[in-house]
């Protein structure tokens, strides 16, 4: 897949394309308006991150410009301003997704995996990882063709385990990712241990093995 | 005040001055009236007078004269009154006359009364003429000044509308107004500086917090790093949340501040604490009771109706003791939160006070309740807090 990272901090820029070349993915980045505008103009992108406030002009004139041109790009807006009416008014111009500033790279990923899985963009409905299934429409897994019946939280988790695989996920990333902005409300995160221990169990022993502990209590899905 | 003093001493010059007047015309007229009737002695010697005010008679010895106050029984007025008397001897042909005129004398006291009438007369019409001169004229003078001085009152330095007010010809108030233009001006600017300078800072946080939370994941990816390592940045990831947290509030209340929030329609409060309590069986082990049949519906923004009731939550849940229930009573018009303690609150009256915390718990923003008392006076409910029988109660009137 091909990603254009337009966002003006050159720091978060950089993370975000190293995070997401992981996948081997080929990651371009612009640091300003006419930089994105340019490299929108000649190619040809699977989905492009974008910031609103770029430094010399707004990322919602770039947005405009894009559907326009009926560019088959998945859109994802990152903004510092979490106010609903930017958020809608995004979403009204046709972006995919909308994530507000600070974010988990984590998070930005299975949001960019969800927007491409969306159909249009050259995803897929199902994901397959070794012997499990995913089918996204009807948020349901299988394991060796098998159903298994995974609660909402579970099936969240295992899906944001393998859209990051490979990747260490600290038991606050995925609180974040459960739970939102209620995930502060969490005393502990025992909770996390409790539905990963359910979702180990129900993989099988097999499946089990996928979901390692990384440093003492991060987590990281990989198959072997 | 002086006035009054100026017209007593004039009314009593006054007095004087027309006793004494009067007094030296009757003298005049007593010695001329005297003169006249011992001319007419003269021609006849038995003219007899006109008594009480002439008289003539026969005596023996001459007399000096004589110009005395006297007082007589007048028969044709039926009363005792004060006359003024000349008598003096006239000597015709050998024989002593002695003639005696009397003029009735104006009575001091009519005098008096008539200048305290006159006085008081004028005295009574002037304040009435001056009261009503003044007070048109001042009307008409300060008329400006009130008109100003209601716009004053009217003036809000939320609503965000300039201070307008009315030119006038007079020097001082347009002064006046000029300083109460410049004082308003600055205030409402700085009024706006400090809200908006809330909500700028926190956007502008989001950034570098989005630079920081972006490093870490790449450090415990891309780097091989310590179990403890690990752990410093894990508790480094949630101190960002945290502040993502406090921006978010302060945001909220920022927007809350500068009436941002105008979609109101009805919510069902039983449905919005419904919904809320759902949410929270996954993220607590505490049992959430729900009480009371009431419904409550209310006229609200709905996303501020669920951080109400979220928040009300949420401090119950942070702050209970020992996993007892948390229970949720629906009365009419009222809905209580109660959450078990150990005692009374210290500061009950601080608890809805932004930044205050009673406990010492790390994780609390300490602007849950805050945003609770912000969202009851943006709509005018009355929240309220109060201990009994080993329970922190919230209430929240929807009714003031």
């Amino acid at each position: 897949m091909k990603y254009l990272i337009a966002e003006d901090e050159k720091e978060l820029q950089q993370s975000i394309a190293t995070y997401l070349s992981h996948d081997a993915n080929v990651c371009e980045t612009a640091s300003d308006y006419h930089e994105a505008s340019e490299k929108l103009e000649l190619y040809e992108y699977d989905v492009v991150v974008l910031d609103i406030n770029l430094i010399t002009g707004s990322g919602l004139d770039l947005l405009k410009k894009l559907k326009k041109q009926h560019k088959k790009c998945g859109i994802i807006i990152i903004s510092a301003n979490n106010s609903l009416d930017d958020k809608l008014q995004g979403l009204d111009l046709g972006a995919d997704d909308y994530i507000t500033k600070p974010f988990h790279l984590a998070e930005l990923n299975s949001r960019i995996k969800a927007v491409l899985r969306r159909g249009q963009f050259g995803g897929e409905d199902t994901i397959t990882f070794q012997e499990i299934r995913l089918d996204t429409l009807a948020r349901s897994a299988y394991v060796d063709d098998k159903p298994i019946t995974l609660t909402r939280k579970e099936y969240d988790l295992l899906l944001f385990f393998i859209t990051n695989q490979g990747r260490v996920l600290s038991k606050a990333i995925i609180a974040e990712h459960l739970w939102g902005d209620d995930s502060d409300l969490l005393d502990n995160f025992d909770f996390i241990y409790v539905h990963i221990n359910n979702l180990r169990k129900k993989l099988t022993k097999e499946g089990a093995k996928y979901i390692q502990t990384a440093y003492g209590s991060g987590y990281k899905f990989i198959a072997d | 005040m002086i006035s009054i003093i100026l017209l007593v001493v004039s009314a009593v010059a006054l007095y004087l001055y027309t006793g004494s007047l009067l007094e030296n015309e009757i003298e005049e007229e007593l010695y001329s009236n005297k003169d006249r009737v011992e001319q007419l002695l003269i021609k006849d010697n038995d003219l007899k007078g006109i008594p009480p005010i002439m008289m003539v008679e026969k005596v023996g010895r001459s007399e000096r004269e004589i110009i005395k106050d006297t007082l007589l029984y007048d028969p044709m007025q039926d009363e005792i009154e004060l006359f003024r008397q000349l008598s003096g001897t006239k000597t015709i042909d050998g024989q002593n006359y002695r003639v005696t005129v009397r003029a009735m004398v104006i009575e001091s006291e009519d005098i008096l009364f008539a200048i305290v009438f006159i006085f008081v007369t004028i005295i009574f019409l002037a304040f009435i003429f001056l009261f009503y001169i003044n007070k048109s004229r001042n009307e008409k003078l300060w008329k400006p000044f009130f008109v100003n001085l209601d716009k004053l009152k009217d003036f809000s330095l939320k609503s965000g509308k300039p201070l307008q007010l009315n030119e006038s010809d007079i020097v001082e108030f347009d002064d006046l107004n000029r300083e109460m233009l410049s004082l308003t001006t600055k205030v409402q600017a700085d009024y706006r500086n400090l809200k908006q300078f809330t909500e700028d800072v926190s956007h502008e946080m989001q950034t570098p917090l989005a630079i920081m939370q972006a490093k870490i994941e790449t450090i415990i990816n891309d780097q091989h790093i310590s179990d403890n390592q690990f752990e410093h940045l894990s508790s480094l990831q949630s101190d960002i949340q945290r502040l993502k947290q406090l921006n978010k509030r302060l945001i909220l209340l920022a927007k809350i501040n500068n009436n941002q929030f105008t979609d109101n329609k009805t919510v069902s409060i039983n449905e919005v604490f419904e919904h809320a309590i759902s949410n929270f069986h996954e993220l607590t082990s505490v049992q959430i009771k729900s009480k009371g049949s009431s419904t409550i519906n209310i006229t609200m923004d709905r996303s501020l109706a669920s951080v109400l009731c979220n928040n009300l939550l949420s401090n119950a849940v942070k702050h209970n003791i020992a996993n007892n229930p948390i229970t949720v009573f629906f009365e009419e018009n009222r809905v209580r939160v109660t959450n078990s303690g150990t005692k009374a609150l210290n500061n009950p009256d601080h608890i809805f006070d932004r930044f205050y915390k009673e406990s010492k718990k790390p994780d609390s923003t300490g602007l849950g309740l805050s945003i609770v008392k912000k969202i009851c006076d943006y709509y005018g409910f009355v929240p309220s807090y109060r201990y009994e029988k080993n329970n922190h109660v919230f209430q929240v009137d929807f009714v003031s």
